[in-house]
């Protein structure tokens, strides 16, 4: 073998080794950028992560100078009828909207009155306000305003008059819903009148309590309406005689 | 392989990142919804309803973002994946146990009017979904995409 052949095969030798290494450098090369980019990325996934929670957390927060309306039991949410020492409990989580409260409503309604009448229950009305649409112009949460009002300045049982009063006159789902105005006169049939009262229901005062008292149902396990608890226990039979046989069961 | 599975795979990633980011951008104006869409179903201490309700639009529309830029298309599709896996296993909970919901999927969501639940079409939308984003971290390799990464694979392809 000549030397120059010899000096060839080693020119060759160490140009494959170069290539080699530099290959070598460009793999680890993009094996670092894709590292730093995966970690720049992560880092960056969190912080807005973090930032976009701390953001709505804020956002979700009532401000604790929110109306509240005047005669809210327990929680705040709540309005009470009946006799404190009544020996059964019956909570209603209804929205002004829900056609199967105003079913309720019809078939179960004037037992639920009897039984406060009686004694024999007291009633929690928890208000809700979950079929907003834009063709009722947010009815649920304007009717549920309105019964705020009322009971902020008449009590709650002109709440109560002014709830039987809603659902007797419930407007068709789907419809535009009641007006301010009709929402109104509603409230002074229920005893509830006078400028303020025009004002608060025109001017939806209590929208931020509207909005914690769908939050407080949905904290408390509602999920549909109506719901209605005996004593705490969710009630099947909707009807006269399955409120009845329950008040009674509960009362053993 | 065929020249047609890089052009698939950009399909599914256009897809999949078009669901996902629109999903999470719905969710966003309206926090209050979104707690109480997470809240409905029922599965999550009240400590973490807020984080999940309000984290998980970010998530969805990272994961969807790096599917249409065609960025770490595996991970993301894998990400795809574990996201529409626990979807799955959510909507079919709440089905299972008889909750009236909506599954909050494009905002919204919460308690509806018995009657009124869609389980069976929310369920096989996200399986559907699922299958696509196996599918997709299986062939990640596609067009149109900015990931270097890709590149090397739809080398090997051709």
């Amino acid at each position: 073998m000549s030397g120059e052949t010899k000096r060839e095969a080693a020119r060759q030798r160490i140009a494959a080794k170069r290539a080699a290494e530099a290959a070598a450098a460009a793999a680890a090369a993009r094996r670092r950028r894709t590292v730093v980019g995966g970690v720049v990325a992560a880092v960056l996934l969190v912080v807005v992560l973090v930032v976009v929670v701390a953001v709505q957390t804020h956002r979700t927060s009532t401000s604790a100078d929110a109306a509240a309306p005047a005669g809210t039991s327990g929680n705040g949410y709540v309005f009470t009828v009946g006799r404190a020492d009544a020996p059964v409990t019956v909570d209603l989580y209804e929205d002004f909207q829900c056609p199967n409260c105003k079913a309720l409503e019809d078939s179960t309604g004037s037992t639920i009155d009897d039984l406060v009448t009686a004694g024999t229950a007291q009633v929690r009305y928890h208000g809700m306000a979950f079929l907003d649409t834009d063709a009722n112009d947010d009815y649920s949460t304007r009717a549920l305003n309105a019964a705020a009002v009322v009971a902020d300045t008449a009590g709650t049982e002109a709440y109560q008059r002014f709830h039987d009063l809603l659902f007797a006159n419930q407007p068709a789902e789907g419809g535009s819903g009641l007006t301010d105005d009709q929402l109104v006169d509603y409230a002074a049939q229920a005893g509830a009148s006078g400028q303020t009262v025009t004002t608060d229901i025109d001017d939806l005062v209590f929208g931020e309590w509207v909005t914690g008292a769908e939050d407080q149902a949905s904290k408390d396990g509602v999920t549909g309406t109506p719901t209605v608890l005996v004593d705490g226990e969710k009630l099947t039979d909707l009807s006269p005689a399955g409120l009845t046989a329950a008040v009674s069961a509960a009362q053993q | 392989m065929s020249t047609l599975g890089p052009w698939a795979a950009t399909t599914a990633r256009l897809l999949l990142g078009g669901v996902l980011v629109a999903a999470g951008a719905v969710k966003l104006p309206d926090p209050a919804a979104a707690e109480r869409a997470v809240r409905a179903y029922r599965l999550l201490p009240e400590a973490l309803v807020g984080p999940v309700a309000f984290g998980l639009p970010v998530v969805e529309i990272a994961v969807g973002l790096a599917l249409l830029a065609g960025v770490a298309v595996r991970g993301a599709a894998l990400a795809s994946a574990a996201l529409m896996a626990v979807f799955v296993t959510a909507v079919g909970s709440a089905w299972a146990r008889g909750l009236q919901i909506d599954c909050g999927c494009f905002g919204g969501g919460g308690q509806v009017a018995p009657g009124q639940t869609a389980y069976p079409g929310e369920v096989a939308r996200d399986v559907g979904l699922l299958l696509v984003s196996l599918a997709l971290a299986r062939w990640p390799a596609s067009r149109l995409a900015l990931g270097g990464r890709a590149e090397t694979e739809l080398a090997d392809v051709r």
